[in-house]
């Protein structure tokens, strides 16, 4: 079973990478020149605070030899022990956090994959199959300003926007269309069941869910329409031509088909990219989501949790990027499995 | 010998195949003295003429350096040096204050700047004055109005802006008519396509009109940073003021007070407005009153600083290692590789900031407003890319015969991969530097909006956006829309200019794959 060989090996060539990324954070909070203590207790010299301090670093372990530390640190996150919150929320475990916290992000993820799927790709395939004409450049040009567009200004003008809809949407505006949400503030993802709690939570995530994929969306329809612009080029194409397989046929059934080959491996790295630019989104929305928790956690002195996030983070990273090699030998045998890496 | 008597289309076949093959590298050749002592070079160049023979045009051997090439035939030499001359005459006055701001400790630099003449300066052009009923407008640019009058500074600047390219362009025709030996060298090829590939020259276009901002960026605005935004109540414009009937000074701190923006009717200056003093605004004011366009330029000197500092370190960083893992192999590639694997799984922009909280109180965060210690971290995190981009072509280059034959005659292992290996990447390393700068813009701005990059009073497009936020659903929308609008436009002509570059170095990877994972995109900020 080469394909298990190929897993267990990327598995293995893992460890390394999350070993020096894990130790690159523990180098940045622990040696830093902001002690973590001293951020939690904040700037204040009285002698409560001092007091409070050497309390903290005890619990911390400051104290201690540096190498301890580093053992610790390296133990407790083998053992998924992620600490606790010092100063968001104080003394609640980060695992908690990550369960009350993830489900909003993964909504918020999920259809930032979506909608540049159902959009970008669509998009390019109709200008690749309609290549050098108007259409074509217009969907061009939307792809590469899509490319180009600051997440965090598109989010900030899409809200002006969309709070200035009264007049469209069957004049309900925004706010009001179809069910009644509010333009920021989290999804409630409580009442996924039902379908008016189905409806609000999507409606609610489409405008940040859009501004996440934005830039995906312009990478896809570049991508889709070269494909396709390669694929139909390609003789077999000329083949079934001449055989008289008609062209709507051949267009569902074989060129797009074989265009989506070297699309599926984009979708997932892109998926990494969404790791990184939901702060900022999250921030501008409203969305208390993992990226929210991380700002908060930066901007008030949180390290610890900090820490602890970003080694969630790095998982996450190391996951796609295995999934993401082995999704694409499972789809085209062609790779190798003896590959650079 | 015309530069024809080469097949003028697409070059002998072979140098399009390898990448690495003469496309680029070779070229080194072209720049003179340096190449003194390179036979297989000037074998390269022999090869390159028609009729293969060792005598140049002026009659001097072949053999002799560059230098006196030019000693023999003077004349295009010193007329192109004459016209740089001109042009830095003009502007001596900007370059020594330049030199005078750049400098920690003199006096009489500062106080020569101001003596010298300088053109393109808002005294030269004044833009600012007051209005008098039935007499027009006073102490402005020939009487003009401060819309016209900055309307002809900033063509001013950007005409002398763009006479300095032609000067650098007839530079090189010039080289390549008088002084070069070789008729054609592949860098000819380089520069045809590129010639015919409008998308890339947009993209070059936009590029430079963005570096002009930010160098000229005191002399573009309507007015100063220090005047309008440092200092305002330290200076003070005339005004008419039709109460009284007279012209009267006011502190540029209180005209500001008089013409903000915050969105209502009454209290907005938008796109190409005159406020209540005078003042042209082209791009509007800020909700404090002070001018945009003078702010958005200043922020441009700022994000060109700061990516250019990014890129440059990364660039340095990745070509080093590129080179150095392809010509060693085996372990030393292994560790790098393990390398800017771990540096990727940290996601970028997250590092950023937590390395951008913990080092906030260094003095490595006071230099530049934070903008040298964003510039460092950008350049710690984002080298992997472009490494991964430029190790193909090095690992390609690392197993060509030159490398061994320059091993086997016993160079030393950094001459051969300074001189033998390191020119072939440098052309693809400039493709993704052009493509990844518009990243590190985003990404800057990103930060800064979130208040973590470059800290007030320092201008930055992303803070500006930060400021503008609340006005953008009103009247005074213009805020939040400039900055954005001007980062798209500049990201895309960077996305652009290195698609440019790559189809002119690389004919054969038109519109290829895995710009997905090249061109810069918004979802880093």
């Amino acid at each position: 079973m080469n394909r298990i060989r190929y897993l267990l090996r990327r598995l293995v060539l893992s460890i390394p990478v999350v070993w020096l990324g894990t130790t690159a954070t523990f180098l940045i909070i622990r040696l830093g020149p902001l002690n973590p203590a001293a951020a939690i207790v904040g700037p204040t010299n009285d002698p409560q605070a001092r007091q409070q301090l050497q309390r903290i670093e005890a619990q911390l372990g400051l104290t201690d030899p540096i190498h301890e530390q580093y053992l610790d640190y390296m133990v407790d996150l083998l053992t998924l022990d992620l600490g606790q919150s010092w100063v968001v929320h104080q003394g609640q475990e980060t695992t908690a956090l990550l369960a009350a916290y993830g489900p909003r992000t993964l909504w918020l993820g999920l259809w930032a994959v979506l909608i540049p799927l159902f959009v970008g790709i669509p998009l390019g395939m109709y200008a690749g199959l309609h290549p050098n004409t108007n259409r074509d450049y217009a969907a061009s040009m939307a792809g590469i300003v899509w490319r180009a567009m600051p997440n965090f200004w598109l989010a900030v003008i899409l809200l002006a926007l969309l709070s200035r809809t009264e007049a469209v949407f069957f004049g309900s505006g925004w706010e009001g269309f179809l069910v009644d949400t509010e333009l920021v503030g989290p999804p409630d993802l409580s009442r996924l069941g039902t379908v008016d709690g189905l409806l609000a939570a999507i409606k609610k995530i489409l405008p940040p869910a859009l501004v996440l994929g934005s830039a995906s969306m312009g990478n896809e329809l570049r991508l889709s329409r070269t494909a396709v612009l390669e694929t139909i080029h390609d003789d077999y194409v000329d083949t079934m031509r001449a055989i008289g397989v008609s062209e709507s046929r051949l267009v569902w059934k074989h060129v797009l088909r074989n265009a989506m080959i070297p699309l599926i491996p984009i979708i997932t790295s892109e998926a990494y990219l969404l790791v990184g630019g939901s702060v900022l989104v999250e921030v501008v929305f409203g969305i208390n989501g993992i990226g929210t928790l991380f700002y908060d956690a930066l901007t008030q002195g949180d390290l610890p949790l900090a820490g602890s996030l970003m080694y969630v983070f790095i998982i996450l990273t190391v996951s796609i990027n295995i999934a993401q090699d082995v999704l694409y030998t499972v789809i085209d045998p062609r790779v190798g499995y003896e590959g650079d890496r | 010998m015309t530069e024809d008597a080469r097949p003028d289309d697409s070059g002998p076949t072979e140098s399009d195949h390898g990448p690495t093959e003469s496309d680029h590298g070779p070229t080194e050749s072209d720049h003179g003295p340096t190449d003194r002592g390179r036979p297989s070079d000037d074998r390269n160049a022999a090869a390159a003429r028609a009729d293969g023979g060792l005598v140049d045009r002026g009659g001097v051997a072949r053999e002799a350096g560059f230098a006196d090439r030019v000693r023999t035939n003077p004349g295009p030499a010193l007329r192109w040096l004459a016209v740089a001359a001109a042009l830095t005459v003009v502007e001596l006055g900007a370059l020594v204050g330049l030199l005078a701001a750049a400098l920690p400790v003199d006096a009489g630099l500062a106080a020569l700047a101001d003596a010298l003449p300088t053109l393109l300066s808002r005294e030269t052009i004044p833009n600012q004055g007051p209005r008098i009923p039935g007499e027009g407008w006073q102490g402005t640019f020939l009487g003009l109005s401060p819309a016209a009058a900055w309307g002809l500074r900033v063509a001013l600047v950007y005409a002398y802006a763009a006479t300095w390219f032609w000067w650098l362009y007839r530079g090189y025709r010039t080289y390549r008519r008088e002084y070069r030996i070789a008729d054609w060298t592949p860098r000819d090829d380089v520069l045809r396509r590129f010639s015919r590939h409008r998308w890339g020259q947009f993209g070059l276009v936009v590029v430079l009109a963005f570096v002009v901002m930010a160098m000229f960026a005191p002399a573009l605005g309507p007015t100063t940073m220090e005047r309008n935004s440092f200092e305002p109540y330290s200076y003070t414009i005339t005004t008419y003021d039709e109460d009284a009937g007279e012209v009267r000074e006011v502190t540029v701190g209180d005209a500001n007070l008089a013409s903000t923006s915050q969105g209502t009717e009454d209290r907005n200056v938008g796109f190409g407005e005159y406020d209540d003093f005078g003042r042209f605004h082209p791009f509007g004011t800020l909700p404090s009153g002070q001018d945009l366009f003078t702010f958005v330029a200043a922020g441009a000197r700022v994000s060109l600083f700061i990516s250019l500092l990014a890129i440059g370190l990364s660039a340095v960083i990745s070509a080093t290692l590129a080179v150095a893992s392809a010509y060693y192999g085996g372990v030393v590639d292994l560790v790098v590789v393990l390398l800017s694997d771990a540096t990727q799984a940290l996601p970028q922009l997250l590092v950023v900031m937590l390395l951008s909280v913990v080092l906030s109180e260094t003095w490595l965060a006071s230099l530049y407003s934070g903008g040298v210690l964003l510039a460092l971290i950008f350049a710690l995190t984002g080298w992997p890319s472009l490494w991964r981009a430029v190790r193909g072509p090095a690992l390609q280059v690392a197993e060509r015969g030159w490398v061994d034959a320059a091993d086997s005659i016993g160079l030393a292992s950094s001459v051969t991969m300074r001189r033998h290996m390191l020119p072939y990447i440098l052309g693809y390393l400039l493709v993704y530097v052009s493509m990844s700068l518009g990243g590190i813009i985003i990404g800057i701005a990103g930060l800064s909006f979130l208040g973590l990059g470059v800290t007030s009073p320092t201008p930055e497009w992303g803070r500006i956006v930060d400021i503008g936020q609340p006005y953008l659903a009103t009247v005074s929308w213009h805020i939040a829309f400039v900055p954005g609008v001007l980062v798209v436009v500049v990201v895309t002509g960077f996305n652009a200019l290195g698609d440019g570059i790559r189809d002119a170095i690389d004919p054969e990877s038109e519109g290829g794959e895995g710009e997905a994972t090249t061109a810069a995109s918004g979802a880093g900020g």
